[in-house]
């Protein structure tokens, strides 16, 4: 067994993890971090919703109940982790707009509004209400995106159909990341005569320069064009987890790519390591500290038998809501589902509760009584876990 | 006003089998059925398509008429039938008493049976548990409950029967003491329809004494509740039974490329209110897992529940009733058709219709033991040479359904019903469940201008919590991590309006 000795190792690669490893590295940790896979921030819109159950998304969370895991965050932190943010994506040229003082809206595939916080520039000229008109640009045999939804919601709307040679959101990427196929593409747009004011497209405009395709086609055509996301393979949200992978490697930081954890290693109250099977022999990640940023059951963090929920990796304790018949709620729509609630219990210091670890950490979505959905707060409680987590796990191990 | 001979109330199996029987026979019919077809017990069972053997010991005439239509289906049914063969396995521990009596009653009935020594049995289904002591080779099949009704139906279309689905029997219009006709009213648009007939068929299974009541009378029945769960890939390409007298969860049958499991039998009192309970699914995956140890750590997509009409009985298990089915005429005009299995609906129908000849004083017999099923040739999407030569533009990945074939159904129904096209095609049949192609078939149903956006919200809704009325009591492991994902996608992602 190989053995590689870092200062943190981080186990998962989304946003908390990615926020967590970043605000290490910047502080000159040796911190690697272990993905076993692409994390959901790939299959998700891209944008960050902070807490959208309310106009001000910073008093939406004054009104979470009391264990909801941000409200171990102060307010400084939760808007350090935002500015940190904003200057990260502008940094690696993926601009976000918004503020923390008011949410935002984005029209959504179905033709209806979503709230949320900060959105990235492709999406910034979204319309904020029914009174802008539209015209949607699709592309041929594109099976993810369907303008007649949002065409039957809003009389102010028409679209126009271009033949793109590729029928998936990843195809489409592709191409817009062509020159050739990006000034072909502008000359059709340039031709057909829009007279609406505002030009939406499914979020399909590259992948990695994104905000240079839209703007070059903005200034082109002389109109606002905004992005509208689609179900995943989601291109904003890969972009998202790019600029943060990419960022987290500039600062220094190690990624050990399509590494699952298979054990750990312990001493007492200590992880010494995590042990990978890559690369057909087991390697050893010796670490003096381990943030645990796995993800919920999507990401794969928390695994639901048939009995209960378990964390495979520490096998910490979990917070179960109830039998398997209380995970759900009988009403779809109730927004109510225990399993909602489910995860680690952290204590102010982000260390898992009733656990023997005096070095480990947690943060994101693997935390108890998030209710992501119901709140409207996924990526926003990452970036300030994700800080907050980094901050109490640098203390410990200065 | 609409003026027919027969009126056949329930597009389930029986009411299918009788449209096409009378089509053969020439008479004039319409067929009403409130929901689509195969809404019922017809749709909610195993597709298993009985030898006779589950029944040979406790029911022999049951098991009889099993067999003999067992062979009439294979015949005249070949694209919806597949022959897949059926084992009886006996675990340690099974009684070799019964599997004596089970090889008995078969000879006695003619039932082909093969004993298979445990080695062979193992080669035929590798998922065995190694530890059976032996296995009883039957000719059990499995069969589409929708396709057969589909077919039924081909028929009766063909010699102008007349077929209102989505329509509900709200009134039974009598004069003079006999059944003239009934009032239908639309399930979609409201639009209340008057059919007037001769004769009145009662073929609703579960519901036939509510539809019995709408003209004064009674149907004895008990209502039996049974669960089953459905895998997501095929653990066996035989249909397994346990050899012993009938318990909960001891068939598997494999259909396309799932195979489903089950069942348990509860008494019920309202087959409208029929609710999975947690138990029902441990105890299916727990026994099926005796014959398949495998069955355990296999995903489960969803449970559901039918309910079975039975002859009303004195006896207080439900199992022991028998399978035989009754025709009751009250004597104004109306015949009530109950009891019975899906194996046997042609049967069913047979004597149905055998009686209304004789109600007309017609002779011709019947020939739909003879004639196989029309319609067969044109099958859509079933076989997966004719799903991958459509690869491109696939709109439901699990059960490689393309965006032309979506498109093919929704002009020849023009429904605006997701369902509609899960039925004929299998899309949103697999693991996700239509996570990802209810967003895509309603997308192409709005190109198409077929929806408003209230309808299409409310088609989503009503998908949606439907959908989740099936899994809801399977989720853990991957099929809760699928489904917290598609939680996310319709309510986040895509900002799906929660209330009207």
């Amino acid at each position: 067994m190989s053995v590689t000795q870092h200062d943190v190792i981080i186990i998962g690669a989304g946003v908390a993890g990615l926020t967590a490893g970043a605000v290490l590295a910047e502080k000159g940790c040796n911190v690697a971090l272990v993905a076993k896979g692409e994390p959901t921030a790939c299959l998700s819109t891209g944008c960050i919703d902070i807490c959208s159950l309310d106009h001000e998304p910073l008093h939406g969370i004054g009104h979470l109940p009391e264990e909801h895991p941000y409200h171990l965050v102060a307010r400084a932190v939760i808007r350090e982790a935002v500015d940190r943010f904003g200057k990260i994506t502008d940094e690696m040229g993926l601009p976000y707009v918004g503020s923390l003082e008011t949410n935002r809206r984005i029209l959504a595939a179905l033709g209806t509004f979503k709230n949320t916080c900060l959105v990235p520039s492709t999406m910034a000229a979204a319309p904020q209400d029914e009174k802008d008109d539209l015209h949607i640009i699709t592309f041929s045999g594109l099976k993810d995106f369907y303008p007649s939804y949002i065409i039957a919601r809003r009389g102010n709307a028409s679209f126009s159909t271009y033949e793109a040679g590729a029928d998936t959101t990843m195809g489409l990427a592709a191409n817009f990341e062509r020159h050739d196929f990006l000034e072909k593409f502008i000359l059709w747009l340039e031709k057909i005569k829009i007279p609406e004011n505002k030009i939406a497209f499914p979020a399909v405009l590259g992948l990695e320069s994104a905000a240079r395709i839209a703007q070059k086609i903005e200034s082109s055509v002389g109109k606002k064009i905004f992005e509208i996301p689609t179900i995943p393979p989601s291109m904003p949200g890969r972009r998202l987890f790019n600029v943060l992978k990419d960022y987290f490697r500039k600062k220094g930081g190690v990624i050990y790519w399509s590494w699952p954890v298979s054990g750990v290693e312990k001493a007492k109250n200590i992880v010494e390591a995590v042990i990978t099977p890559s690369d057909g022999r087991p390697q050893s990640l010796n670490a003096k500290a381990f943030i645990l940023a796995s993800g919920s059951f999507v990401g794969g963090g928390l695994h639901a038998r048939r009995d209960t929920i378990v964390e495979n990796i520490f096998n910490l304790p979990v917070f179960v809501p109830g039998k398997r018949d209380d995970w759900f709620d009988s009403d779809y729509f109730a927004l109510n589902h225990g399993i909602g609630k489910a995860g680690i219990i952290a204590d102010s210091s982000f260390r898992p509760k009733e656990a023997p670890w005096e070095n480990v950490f947690v943060c994101g979505g693997i935390l108890a009584h998030t209710e992501v959905l119901k709140n409207g707060c996924g990526h926003g409680l990452a970036l300030a876990t994700g800080h907050a987590a980094a901050a109490s796990c640098l203390e410990y191990i200065k | 006003m609409i003026k027919t001979d027969v009126i056949i109330i329930g597009g389930g199996a029986t009411g299918c089998g009788i449209a096409r029987d009378l089509a053969l026979r020439g008479i004039p019919h319409c067929l009403i059925e409130k929901g689509d077809f195969a809404a019922g017990a017809t749709g909610a069972c195993h597709g298993l398509l009985h030898s006779g053997g589950r029944y040979v010991v406790s029911d022999p005439q049951a098991a009889k008429e099993c067999y003999e239509e067992n062979i009439i289906l294979r015949n005249i049914g070949e694209k919806c039938v597949e022959q897949t063969g059926g084992l009886f396995v006996r675990l340690p521990g099974d009684s070799k008493l019964y599997r004596d009596r089970f090889l008995k009653s078969c000879e006695k009935l003619g039932i082909p049976t093969e004993i298979i020594s445990s080695t062979k049995a193992l080669e035929l289904v590798p998922n065995l548990n190694p530890e059976i002591e032996e296995a009883v080779k039957v000719p059990d099949c499995s069969i589409d409950p929708f396709r057969l009704c589909m077919l039924n139906i081909v028929s009766s279309q063909k010699r102008n029967g007349i077929i209102f689905i989505r329509h509900k029997v709200t009134e039974i219009i009598k004069e003079h003491g006999r059944c003239v006709g009934v009032k239908a009213a639309d399930q979609v648009s409201g639009e209340r329809r008057e059919i007037r007939g001769n004769i009145i068929i009662n073929a609703t299974g579960a519901w036939s004494h509510m539809v019995a009541q709408l003209a004064g009378n009674e149907v004895p029945l008990t209502l039996s509740k049974g669960s089953l769960v459905i895998t997501n890939h095929r653990l066996t390409n035989m249909v397994l039974n346990r050899m012993r007298p009938s318990a909960d969860g001891d068939i598997i049958v494999p259909n396309e490329a799932v195979c489903l499991a089950g069942t348990t039998s509860l008494a019920v009192e309202d087959p409208d209110k029929i609710r999975i309970e947690s138990h029902e699914v441990d105890t299916i995956i727990s026994e099926a897992g005796k014959m398949v140890p495998h069955f355990n750590d296999t995903r489960v997509i969803r449970a559901f529940s039918g309910v079975r009409p039975l002859l009303k009985s004195a006896k207080a298990d439900s199992r022991e009733i028998t399978r035989g089915f009754q025709i009751i005429n009250h004597g104004d005009g109306m015949y009530s058709i109950v009891g019975g299995k899906l194996t046997t609906f042609r049967l069913m129908a047979e004597k149905m219709v055998d009686t209304v000849m004789d109600h007309f004083h017609l002779k011709k017999t019947c020939e739909t033991a003879a004639i196989p099923l029309e319609g067969q040739e044109e099958l859509s999407g079933y076989p997966l040479a004719k799903r991958l030569s459509n690869m491109k533009n696939i709109v439901c990945e699990c059960e490689l359904v393309s965006r032309a074939e979506v498109e093919r159904i929704i002009k020849q129904t023009g429904t605006c019903y997701v369902g509609d096209i899960s039925h004929r095609t299998r899309l949103g049949m697999g693991p996700c469940q239509g996570g990802f192609c209810t967003f895509r078939a309603l997308g192409i149903m709005h190109e198409k201008n077929l929806l408003s956006p209230e309808q299409s919200m409310y088609a989503l809704r009503d998908f949606l919590q439907r959908r989740f009325r099936g899994i809801r009591y399977c989720l853990w492991g991957d099929q809760l991590r699928e489904e917290q994902l598609v939680e996310y996608i319709y309510l986040g992602i895509l900002a799906m309006e929660r209330k009207q």
